[in-house]
């Protein structure tokens, strides 16, 4: 049967369909990297908020890592939003279909958001009044999080079976309609999990820089803690890969298995830069951030390539007219640029040594 | 017609959008107003060396980041998320003439959150100047995507010109833009003022918080009398049809346009004689109730906001129901259940056509109508007979102003007669009424209409 799949609309895309598929990557690795820090983070201050009942390091872990989390949720919402804009911009049929056949879990998301939002900042503000509540409070907000990368992740896979759409339609439903659970499902949401929790290690390690200060002790041990989630996950997350691998339709796979060129080199590429990452951990940790940088850059594009593969039968971005609003496309140019130049500024003054001072 | 239907039982799509929306615009002007008021009111506290009113201003700014950055950005998201569900295909059409523009937002949004956390973080960690200028930062970018946010919402009511140059200098500064800026930087003020009033009613020190009250109610007074002023000016650029709708021919619109006033009304005569006036005897009930009368004002201004712009979504384009202008020819002639992509029943069956008129219902009305609950049909077709619904389906648009024509074969405008009149039984619905048969053409058994 034909699938059924919306026409998109008439309007023209306002810049090349290229340019937005770059810009669609590029926010997401912007995104993905809070967004790594977070769900990873929670997950290992819970892990701390327990072990710290009777553990003087875990429980100074969990009070300085937990009141890093709020500025963390607030980016990794934030940084959210470009990649979905340019995903509804260029995908908008698979993704508004999608999503509007699991509406009430997909709208679930916000209220879920708000309250992981909220948990995190009851956590830290009230971790006196709350005592060894604490820990169920942040226990919640993980799961909380961790219910959302669930349902993203299904929507995300979702929009890629535009053949299931309408018979999943005929079924009745809309608004409740998830979707098998498959196996390439559960790797998928299995791959980002694992990778965060590996991601919030790394951040921790870099974190624990800024702690040397007044806790040098502690710091040396949360940089060791930090780096054993790092290196644990990345070594899980191979194998969780493969499976992922093994586990997409074969055109699919084979794309990353020699038919692609690209394809190929990408993932091996990536795939090394993780293994220099994992080696470089002890020894230096700029090296490895950057290589595991690399390596989440690589992936995201692999993610792209995946996404391409699944829908190439269906549309191709490339077909649609294009009117380029080239002067407004400047503004943003000058604008994203000033922004981040205002933020940087204001985060070097409020990290430089003599402003602690000054104060 | 494009996109699968999501029914939201009782609800409604629209509702759940307006619900979301409205709690939204309410914290979302103060990020604003509230983001001006801040720093204003720190200066204000190092000009004249008042250290507690510094301290005030401090434990202000923990509210603000609680209901802003949690909330305000949250449900700002959420209003995307749920438009995006009501009505994808306008969605879609948004995001296309304006991605560049949410793209400016969306650096401005970001700009306003890291600054909001380094103000709130930084007050032991900047000196007063800097921190002072990190509350300017944050106010010029919250201030920056209210006006892109605010152009892209006009536009669905007024998009002049773009209309013909499909171009997004024209959608952008559309003719309800500046105006309806106005109003809503004005709105913003007032709402620092309505915010301001809970956290001053907390004060401890008698004679701070008579003077924080004080100066609270002042926002929210200045506010409020430039609202009237732009909110004229923003009328006068509407279509003469939302201005009729606003102005009698609707009359639940009509209504809730009255009580935007009677409420507005009433927050200035509560703070004029409550805070302004009279501070000492103001306390924390007080400043609630100011707060839900504000919160009243913005939900029916809102609503009859959305609602002046029936029977359209982008005026003029596109119908509330996702049908462009351009397309209702298409449609007439081809039917609704073969335009619709996403129908279960693709032919009315003579023999049971309700089945079908269920499913042009839910592509063509449900955007606006559920069943039972909000806007319910049964509610609006009761007692109705057959002719009278056919009637009314016929000449939807003239009848009432606010909704768009029925669109589709007059056989799918029996199926839904059919389905609309078994929703409540009269005797008088059993047989097709004869002044029905005669005024219309008689339909063969293969579905077309005899010429």
């Amino acid at each position: 049967m034909t699938p059924v799949i919306p026409a998109p609309v008439p309007v023209p895309l306002p810049a090349p369909a290229w340019l937005l598929e770059f810009l669609l990557v590029f926010t997401f690795i912007l995104h993905l990297l809070p967004m790594n820090f977070l769900l990873g983070g929670v997950v290992m201050v819970s892990v701390s908020s327990f072990l710290g009942r009777n553990d003087a390091k875990h429980r100074e872990f969990a009070r300085r890592a937990g009141g890093a989390l709020p500025p963390v949720v607030a980016f990794a919402i934030t940084l959210g939003v470009a990649p979905l804009l340019f995903l509804q911009l260029v995908y908008g049929q698979f993704f508004y279909t999608s999503s509007v056949l699991m509406a009430w879990f997909w709208l679930a998301v916000v209220l879920l958001v708000m309250l992981g939002y909220y948990g995190v900042y009851w956590y830290n503000m009230q971790q006196e009044e709350l005592g060894r509540r604490a820990a169920w409070v942040m226990l919640t907000t993980a799961v909380i999080f961790l219910l959302v990368a669930f349902i993203f992740s299904r929507n995300m896979t979702a929009m890629l079976r535009p053949q299931d759409f309408y018979n999943e339609f005929l079924r009745g439903g809309v608004g409740v309609i998830l979707g098998p659970l498959t196996s390439s499902g559960l790797a998928r949401l299995l791959h980002f999990v694992v990778a965060s929790l590996a991601m919030a290690g790394l951040g921790v390690a870099l974190l624990s820089r800024l702690w040397r200060r007044d806790a040098p002790g502690f710091a040396a041990w949360a940089h060791r803690y930090g780096l054993r989630w790092f290196q644990a996950g990345t070594g899980v997350e191979f194998l969780v890969g493969i499976w992922f691998l093994l586990s997409l339709p074969a055109e699919v796979r084979g794309q990353f298995l020699g038919a692609s060129t690209l394809g190929t080199l990408l993932l091996v590429a990536a795939v090394l830069l993780a293994i220099v990452a994992l080696v470089a951990a002890r020894l230096s940790l700029a090296v490895s951030t950057i290589a595991i940088v690399g390596t989440i850059s690589l992936m995201a594009v692999i993610r792209h390539l995946v996404r391409v593969a699944y829908l190439q039968r269906y549309f191709d971005p490339r077909s649609l007219p294009v009117h380029g609003q080239w002067v407004v496309f400047a503004l943003f140019a000058i604008l994203l640029v000033a922004g981040i130049a205002t933020v940087a500024w204001m985060l070097y003054v409020f990290f430089r040594p003599a402003s602690a001072q000054a104060g | 017609m494009n996109y699968p239907v999501w029914e939201a039982p009782m609800l409604g799509g629209g509702l759940i959008i307006g619900i979301i929306a409205i709690l939204h615009v309410f914290v979302s002007h103060f990020a604003v107003g509230g983001g001006l008021f801040l720093p204003v009111t720190e200066r204000k506290a190092y000009r004249e060396n008042n250290p507690m009113l510094l301290e005030y201003v401090r434990s202000h700014s923990k509210f603000f980041v609680l209901v802003v950055l949690v909330f305000g950005a949250v449900s700002g998201v959420g209003i995307w998320w749920s438009i995006g569900l009501v009505n994808p295909e306008a969605t879609a059409t948004l995001i296309h003439v304006f991605v560049w523009g949410w793209a400016i937002e969306w650096v401005f949004f970001f700009v306003e959150i890291a600054a909001a956390f380094i103000y709130y973080y930084g007050w032991d960690r900047l000196d007063a100047k800097t921190h002072l200028l990190v509350g300017w930062i944050y106010f010029g970018a919250a201030w920056a995507s209210l006006f892109v946010i605010n152009g892209i919402l006009t536009f669905m009511l007024t998009p002049g010109r773009w209309l013909e140059t499909q171009s997004f200098a024209a959608a952008f500064f559309n003719p309800g833009m500046l105006p309806s800026c106005l109003v809503r930087t004005a709105v913003s003020v007032a709402l620092a003022g309505v915010y301001a009033l809970v956290t001053a009613a907390a004060v401890r020190d008698v004679g701070l918080r008579t003077e924080v009250i004080q100066y609270a109610a002042k926002w929210l007074l200045v506010g409020t009398v430039v609202i009237p002023l732009g909110g004229l000016w923003y009328i006068s650029t509407l279509p003469a049809m939302a201005r009729e709708i606003s102005m009698g021919a609707a009359p639940a619109v009509t209504i809730f346009a009255g009580l935007s006033i009677f409420f507005s009304a009433l927050v200035v005569l509560f703070t004029y004689f409550g805070p302004y006036r009279n501070p000492r005897y103001f306390n924390l009930t007080f400043a609630f109730v100011i707060a839900v009368m504000a919160l009243s004002t913005t939900g029916v201004t809102e609503w009859v906001r959305e609602a002046v712009r029936k029977p359209y979504i982008i005026y003029d384009y596109m119908y509330a129901n996702t049908l462009r202008t351009d397309d209702l020819n298409r449609v007439r002639q081809q039917g609704i259940l073969k335009s619709a992509l996403w129908v279960r029943v693709h032919e009315v069956d003579p023999k049971a056509p309700e089945k079908a008129g269920e499913e042009v219902f839910r592509v063509q009305c449900a955007s606006c109508h559920t069943l039972n609950g909000y806007n319910s049909i049964r509610f609006a077709v009761k007692g109705w007979s057959r002719a009278m619904i056919d009637y009314q389906l016929l000449h939807l648009n003239e009848l009432k102003g606010f909704m768009p024509p029925f669109v589709g074969t007059e056989e799918e405008r029996r199926a839904l007669g059919a389905w609309l009149a078994s929703l409540s039984p009269l005797p008088s619905n059993l047989e097709i009424a004869p002044s029905e048969k005669a005024e219309t053409r008689p339909v063969t058994s293969e579905g077309a209409p005899k010429p």
